[in-house]
Parts: structure tokens; sequence; C-alpha cells
């Protein structure tokens, strides 16, 4: 990542051309080509944010104009108008991403150094969660239903909170581990000398050394729990009832109101898209390393 | 890959013993957690994947195979894993290429460089199912952006149509995970031995050359990277599709996680459904520790 960072500044043209000004001049090049394909893969989130802008009558006569007079009804509609629950939703989506944030730092910080340091049962524990992660989630989608029925966490928070959990600990054990890894064990010994305990040694030095990997894998969950949907779909009907479900209900439920339904999903996509801008630095590092190192 | 647990003298059995007891405190709750939402899940899921259980009745009567034989019987689940089959092949040969394409683009310094980079990610972000909702908006008859803009250019093309429906979501695939391939390769390609590049050129290579000698072979364990985890999503695929077609018209864009779906929760057929979710697991078993063997020997080279 630092690599990375480093090299969006400081970076080595393949074949540096002779003179100055032909390369200066390919270099306009690549930005104007960069900028029609960020345009291009964002043109569905563009359009919502001009659709939601419009007002009713503007919408449907001019499907490709920019909004002439721009309003925010349909936003205070989202929020505030009766007969929507989008506040809810909302509300729903930012409890259960936080708490399962929460819950899988909590499962996989301790556990992780049991597995890493401690030598607790074996390096297959790493290789299996790699390999639960790749498994299909729609595979457990039937029996996550019958027990969820079974007790009683259909249809609540900490129920979605439980199956963002499992979706989400392979990468965190992975990430963690891999992060574990790379810290000197000398550190800890020399704790350990000194009389500290091992749990004492984890929360005061092991902890802080960990915290950047912690930022990235609090990150990308909250990023995931906030974007699931089918766990959503299947695992609640109406009181946990986030926004992705929330939001694509707009479509089918309340008739075509499609400003409404843009600025619900604007407004639905803000947390991880405004999450990913801020903390893009540990975004990259977690997606390349959890996905490149595994 | 993370640590390797060094060796060291044997302390005492009384420490041994409270390493142990640390390790089994520290990992009671991953141990509970998994017992009940990962061992328990899977373990009951393949028993029903054996019984005739129903959404109304789940009486589970043990029925032997009878599941597997009506779900082979029935045309839909051979329909559906050829078509996430095929689709899955398709939008990530595409998605390799351009994330490749882009990677090589983003790999020098111009006016603007981080900005684009950001905007460049943003789809990764977005909720697929959110992503559904937007491109309904994007592609509605009546007051879409696209079919506007291809009235005004004189094309009146039923987007939604069978004949364009398939094309429509692999494009839309395409613009959502791009994105992410390039992400990948990218990164992959900021570790790149700047020397060797140097060596080809001096060697007289041109780019063309020295891409397909030097920086493909290089990247071949970060390409590989991209296109299994690209691949194994692709097969996944669920939001999107279900919130744009529901798998339709017909049944002809319904992939495997939607076939599942829909057999559990609207045929309320659970066995059947359960069946289906394992034999998907089996055929991906198989590839489960070659992905990760190669993945994390991309780590062990991006760490040299």
């Amino acid at each position: 990542m630092t690599a990375l960072a480093q090299n969006t500044t400081k970076t080595t043209a393949t074949v540096s051309p002779p003179t100055k000004a032909p390369r200066r001049r390919r270099a306009w090049l690549f930005t104007i080509a960069a900028g029609i394909i960020a345009l291009v893969v964002n043109v569905p989130l563009l359009n919502a944010v001009l659709v939601s802008f419009k007002p009713d009558g503007e919408i449907a006569k001019n499907p490709i104009s920019l909004p002439t007079s721009p309003t925010l009804d349909h936003y205070a509609n989202v929020l505030y108008a009766s007969g929507y629950d989008f506040p809810r939703f909302f509300a729903n989506s930012a409890m259960i991403a936080v708490g399962t944030v929460l819950l899988v730092l909590i499962i996989a910080i301790p556990a992780t150094y049991a597995i890493v340091r401690l030598n607790f049962g074996g390096r297959w524990i790493i290789s299996s969660a790699s390999g639960l992660r790749l498994l299909p989630a729609i595979f457990f989608v039937v029996p996550f239903f019958i027990l969820f029925s079974t007790l009683g966490l259909a249809d609540t928070i900490p129920g979605l909170i439980a199956a963002n959990t499992f979706l989400n600990l392979p990468l965190a054990i992975i990430l963690l581990s891999s992060a574990l890894g790379d810290i000197p064990q000398e550190i800890e010994e020399a704790a350990a000398v000194d009389g500290a305990s091992i749990y004492r040694t984890l929360g005061s030095i092991v902890l802080p050394l960990l915290a950047p990997t912690m930022v990235a894998v609090s990150v990308l969950v909250f990023i995931f729990s906030w974007n699931d949907y089918l766990f959503a779909l299947v695992l609640s009907t109406s009181d946990a009832t986030p926004v992705t479900l929330g939001a694509a209900n707009f479509i089918t439920s309340t008739g075509i109101r499609w400003g409404d339904i843009s600025a619900a999903s604007v407004l639905s996509t803000l947390p991880p898209l405004l999450f990913a801008v801020f903390a893009q630095r540990y975004l990259v590092s977690g997606l390349s390393s959890g996905a490149v190192k595994g | 890959m993370p640590s390797t647990v060094v060796e060291r003298p044997r302390s005492t059995a009384t420490e041994r013993r409270k390493r142990t007891t640390a390790a089994l405190i520290l990992s009671l709750p991953l141990i509970l957690f998994a017992a009940v939402f990962v061992i328990y899940p899977l373990a009951s899921g393949a028993l029903t994947a054996f019984q005739s259980s129903t959404l109304l009745d789940q009486s589970n009567e043990p029925n032997g195979i009878d599941n597997f034989i009506s779900l082979f019987r029935s045309d839909g689940f051979a329909k559906a894993a050829g078509f996430t089959v095929g689709f899955s092949a398709v939008v990530v040969v595409i998605e390799m290429v351009l994330g490749f394409a882009l990677a090589l683009l983003m790999n020098r310094a111009f006016p603007g460089k981080k900005l684009f980079f950001t905007l460049l990610l943003l789809p990764i972000m977005v909720a697929p199912a959110l992503l559904g909702v937007m491109f309904r908006l994007l592609l509605n008859g009546d007051i879409g952006a696209l079919p506007a803009l291809l009235d005004s250019v004189g094309l009146s093309v039923s987007l939604f149509s069978p004949d364009s429906v398939i094309p429509l979501l692999v494009v839309l695939d395409v613009l959502q995970w791009t994105p992410f391939t390039f992400l990948i390769i990218y990164a992959g390609l900021q570790s790149f031995p700047k020397e060797l590049l140097e060596a080809s050129a001096m060697d007289g290579a041109g780019y063309v050359r020295s891409l397909t000698s030097v920086i493909v072979p290089v990247l071949k364990p970060v390409l590989f990277a991209a296109f299994f985890l690209r691949a194994i999503d692709a097969i996944r695929t669920f939001d999107v599709i279900y919130v744009l077609t529901a798998g339709g018209p017909g049944t002809s864009t319904t992939t495997l996680s939607i076939y599942i779906y829909k057999t559990a929760f609207e045929s309320g057929d659970f066995g059947k459904a359960a069946a289906a979710a394992l034999v998907v697991l089996v055929c991906l078993i198989p590839f489960v520790p070659f992905i990760v063997r190669r993945i994390s020997s991309t780590g062990m080279e991006a760490k040299k």
C-alpha cells in the first residue's frame, strides 16, 4: 500500500519520449482517458444523483439533461414524509454494520492471536477461513433460515449482525493473521520477560501494533455488511430491514416515484462511499492484501 | 502467508499449561460462534438435502436421494448452471482484459491521477442491490437516460427483451467489477520490479514485446488471483440480476444463486434447494484448496 501511495506521485513511465513537450501532452491524454473511463463506470450513480435533484415534472421530460431547477424535495420526502420507512431502514443498516464490525473484531482479534502466536489449533484454521470465504453464501441460506427461526433471531438486528459476522469473519482472520505475522515476535517476548501476562501483552503491545489492520478490517466489514442483500432478503421481513432491501422495495411497492427512489438510493450509498473515500489508504491495502495475499 | 511459528526452547510445564489455557480462553468466542453459525448450518444444510422439508412443513422426513432426482429431472437447475457458468466465463474474461488495460493505463503519472483512481474504485463500494436500483433508473423505458439517448439517435431497443437482456447484464457486470480486477492488477504492477522493464527496453524490446514477455509472465500469480476471485464472485451472482430481472424473462437470467433462492422461498422446497446448494458446493470444493494455494503463493511473491 505504501508503494501504491508513493507511486501515485512518483511513477516511472515505461518508455520515456525524448523531449519534454510531447511528453506533457501525452500525460494529458492519459488524464482524459482516465477521466472518461471513471465517468463511464459511474454513470448509474451519477444518473441517480441527477434524477434525485430533478422536480417530478422534469424527470420524465428530460431524461438526459442536468436538473434545470434543482430541488431537495425528494430527499425531504424520503426522510420526513410519512409512509416511508426509510429512516428506520437506514438506522437498521447502521446498527447492523457497526454491530458486525464490533463483533467481528471481538471474535477475530483474540482468536487470531491464539492461532498465530499461541499456536492454537494449527494453521488449518486459517486455511479453512480462506476456504470458507470462497464458498457461495447461498449454500447457507436455507440452514440459516431454519436456524434463525428456531433461535428467534429471524428479522432481528442481532440476527443480521450474526449473519454478517459469519460472512466477514474469514476475511478478518486472514487479514489479521497476515498482519500479526509481520509483527516481530521479540517485542512480545520482551514484555513476557518483564512479567506481562499474555492478556496484558495482547492488550497493550499487540493491539496498538495491529491498529492499521484493524482499521482496514473495520472499513471493509462495514462496507460489506452495509451492502449485504441476500441474507437481508432471507432473514428480515420488516423489523430488521436494511436499506439495500428497503431501497429496492421502493421500486415495486410504493408505485413509481422515481425522484424519491433516486434520493433513497443515493442516501443509502453515501455511508459506504464516504467511508471508502476517506479510508481509501486502508481500504486499498485491505482489499489488495485480502485478495492478493489471501 | 502469516507467521511461521518460531520454535523456541520449551519452557516449563506450568508455563505451557498457562499458554494453552490462554489460547482456549482467547479462542472461545470464535469456537462458540463457529459451532453455532458455521458447523451446525453446514451439517444441517447437508442433512436437509436428504430430507423432505418445505417452508410450511419442516417435519424433515428422510427421503434418500429424492431431492437430487427431482433436481436433475427438472431442467431449471441445469439451465441455471449453464447460464451461471456461461455468464461468469464471459464477464470474467472481459473484466480481466479491461482491468489489465486500465491498470497499465493508470500505471504512470499524469495530472489528476489521484482523483480518477478514487473515482474508478467507487463502483466496487456501491451495494450491488442498490446499483441494481440505479440501473433501473438509468434503463427505464419512460424516464431512463439510456433509452432516451438511444431514441434520440433513432435506435429504439427494448433493453429487457429476451434478446438483449443477457448482453445488457454482461455490460452492467463489467461496469461494476472491472474496477475490481483493475485494483488487484494495479496493486501487482506497483510491486513490479522496474529493473526488469529497463533491462528489456535496453535489449531493444518494444512496448508490446515487453508486455507479452516480461509483464504478463511476472504478473501471472496476480492475474490468477484476480481471475479466481472474480470467477468465484461471478458464480455466486445474485443481487444485481435479482433486483433487475428477478431471473427473467422466463428463466433466461436465473443464476444458480437465484435458482436456489427461488426454490427455497418461492416454491418453498427446502429439501430441493438444499440439494442444489450441496451439488454446487461439491462442485466448487475441489477448486478451493487450489485457489487458496494459488492466492497465498501470490502473497509469498508479493512479500519478497
